[in-house]
């Protein structure tokens, strides 16, 4: 398979060593004869027994009944143990429970849930002829080595078409966008297919939208939010991608498209996605700043990248043993990025960007950042009689007082040297309050 | 054409591939560059590249061939890609028409990025599935002849053409160089275009792009 990458630079099978979703070796016309699949089903790749620092398997099993627990009682869980779920995630959901978990985090599950019958009528329906070519162009150019989608009549390519048409067509406006073949095929890997074209939905639409749409403007913005987070976090390798001519729209794009999928060894990746799925687009751009700081963040290694090929070359050639999940993750997740840090990045470069482009302006505001605030923005659906058919509830309440016309109250008065006179304690709660754990309520920065 | 050590080089020139999602330009590339073929390729999704140094008489050219996403919407984000570009290979795939319908549209793309110099090559690949063929190869090369475009027809499958097809593009470029600096040695004015890009190096000298993206 052909992984480009300039002669004098690491070739790509160097990075195989642990999973082969970065780019196959050469054999010419695709695997040869028959070769082992790893324990993620990639021909011939190495991720056989979990590697060195990798959690013993009661840690493991733990684990599993936590998020059974969890997930048992979802909303629950979401209205009140939110942070609980963010370092679980962080420290990586179980292989056996993603396929239950991630649903629930994105929220696809509701929207499964809300939409009954729809997927099923996108799936049977005929797709526009033109995207069907496209997307059927791409079936076995997306995961080649993946045992999965190496036939052309198996579940894997049949189900990649199935989902990535039925998004064709639920979105006309937005269509096909090659990445998401790649982020289509690791929900395939997981779920079967309407759970997985919900989960599309939500990382199309909710996580990252602007991202795969005709014009890809939020891409754009990120990739300004980006070099400008460099400049602030990694002002010295900032400085020489600028010195070397270096765009972050020369790598960003594989990166954030694809979730990192083509980018990680496999285990990483799926990571990165637990993370992302409960904390949003925070997490890509904490990826990308380790990625960075991995390749370029010595003065030696940048003094070894004379040139923008070279630059580009290391970004893309950084040891394996460097991105295994247990070493990787943890850099990921002490960057010192915030929600708040990146919010208010987006906003300046938003204000920043060239009126002239062409396409729409993007609306990072439309961005949810990750389960929480999906979560909640479901539940505020819901309540407001949101798309689901209720059973009315009878709610008995004490009819309504007349407001008294506006004067000066004399009731505030009272309640004024009421607090005066009341000595210093605990704010007195009030009934909705006490509803919520103290921890959940407090937890609302991250 | 020879291959030299990938160190010692007199030129750089930056050639970029463009053409629809699927004609071939990946494997194009690493047929030139890697002599290497896959059915399976993966799509491009951002930019790809390799190198190549080869001869030019006696200069040593490092070729820096540029791939990026064929498909409509990356335009968007790759508008960059052209810069510097001093030759372009625009593919179809031969078996399809609607990839070489549309190559006036990529012509005009290309135009509207790159320096008005650039060689351009047109070229219809997937030349081993010759029973499969929907463009014939005049009219290409009609085409080609009136827009000042070189053409070939080339197969990354079996190599046919493809050295020929980028050995082609990096003489003309080498060319139109040499030819630029013979005029600035005789008058003293700095000429503009594709000078900066195929620019000539001493040995050792580093190479500073002020490009930024």
């Amino acid at each position: 398979m052909a992984q480009a990458l300039g002669e004098d630079l690491v070739q790509s099978c160097e990075l195989q060593d642990d999973s082969s979703s970065l780019g196959s070796d050469s054999e010419l016309s695709g695997p040869g004869p028959y070769r082992q699949a790893d324990r993620y089903g990639f021909i011939g790749g190495s991720s056989a027994e979990p590697g060195p620092g990798h959690p013993p398997a009661d840690l493991i099993r733990q684990r599993e009944m936590k998020w059974v627990e969890m997930t048992s009682h979802w909303e629950k869980t979401m209205s009140r143990r939110y942070k609980k779920v963010k370092m679980q995630c962080r420290k990586g959901i179980p292989s056996a429970l993603r396929a239950r978990c991630w649903p629930l985090l994105c929220g696809a599950h509701v929207c499964q849930k809300n939409n009954p019958g729809t997927y099923q009528e996108l799936a049977e329906a005929p797709g526009d002829p033109q995207w069907m070519e496209t997307i059927g162009r791409d079936l076995h150019r997306q995961f080649p080595l993946h045992e999965m989608f190496v036939s052309p009549q198996g579940h894997g390519q049949q189900g990649l078409l199935q989902v990535l048409k039925a998004y064709t067509l639920y979105r006309p406006e937005q269509g096909y966008c090659q990445a998401q073949g790649p982020v289509a095929a690791v929900l395939l890997m997981h779920l079967p297919p309407e759970e997985a074209f919900w989960c599309l939905v939500q990382i199309c639409e909710v996580y990252l939208p602007g991202y795969y749409g005709p014009h890809m403007e939020a891409v754009r913005l990120d990739a300004e939010v980006f070099m400008a987070l460099l400049r602030r976090l990694l002002p010295r390798v900032h400085k020489h991608l600028q010195q070397v001519g270096v765009g972050p729209l020369l790598y960003l794009p594989e990166w954030f498209l694809c979730l990192f999928a083509r980018s990680l060894p496999f285990p990483t990746v799926l990571r990165v996605w637990d993370a992302f799925l409960s904390e949003g687009v925070k997490v890509l751009f904490r990826v990308g700043l380790t990625l960075v700081r991995l390749a370029l963040g010595t003065t030696e290694q940048r003094l070894a990248c004379s040139g923008l090929l070279e630059t580009l070359g290391a970004l893309r050639a950084i040891p394996p043993t460097q991105l295994q999940e247990e070493v990787f993750m943890p850099q990921v997740h002490s960057v010192a990025l915030s929600e708040h840090d990146l919010q208010r990045e987006i906003k300046a470069q938003l204000a920043q960007l060239p009126a002239t482009a062409s396409g729409p302006p993007p609306r990072p505001q439309a961005r949810l950042p990750g389960a929480q605030a999906i979560f909640e923005a479901q539940q505020l659906a819901v309540t407001r009689g949101g798309t689901r058919p209720e059973v009315p509830r009878i709610v008995v309440q004490p009819p309504e007082e007349p407001r008294p016309p506006r004067r000066k109250p004399q009731t505030r008065g009272k309640t004024f040297h009421g607090l005066l006179t009341r000595p210093r304690g605990p704010p007195i709660e009030s009934p909705s309050r006490s509803h919520r754990g103290s921890t959940s309520f407090l937890d609302t920065r991250f | 054409m020879g291959n030299r050590n990938e160190e010692d080089y007199n030129f750089v020139f930056k050639v970029v591939l463009i053409g629809e999602s699927g004609v071939g330009k990946t494997n194009l590339l690493s047929r030139f560059t890697r002599n290497e073929f896959s059915h399976d390729s993966r799509t491009t999704i951002g930019v790809e590249f390799s190198t190549r140094t080869v001869m030019l008489g006696t200069a040593a050219v490092k070729a820096q061939i540029w791939d990026t996403a064929g498909l409509e919407r990356y335009r968007a984000i790759t508008s960059a890609y052209y810069r510097g570009a001093v030759g372009a290979l625009l593919v179809f795939d031969l078996t399809k028409h609607q990839t070489y319908a549309v190559v006036e549209r990529w012509l005009k793309e290309l135009y509207d990025h790159a320096e008005a110099t650039i060689v351009v090559m047109l070229v219809g690949n997937k030349s081993d599935l010759s029973q499969a063929r929907e463009v014939p190869t005049d009219e290409a090369r009609m085409f080609a002849e009136n827009n000042g475009l070189l053409f070939l027809e080339t197969s990354a499958l079996d190599s046919t053409n493809v050295e020929l097809a980028f050995e082609t593009v990096l003489k003309e470029i080498f060319a139109k160089v040499s030819k630029q600096s013979q005029n600035s040695s005789r008058t003293s004015a700095v000429t503009l275009g594709s000078a900066q890009a195929g620019q000539e190096l001493g040995p050792g000298e580093k190479r500073a792009c002020c490009i930024s993206l």
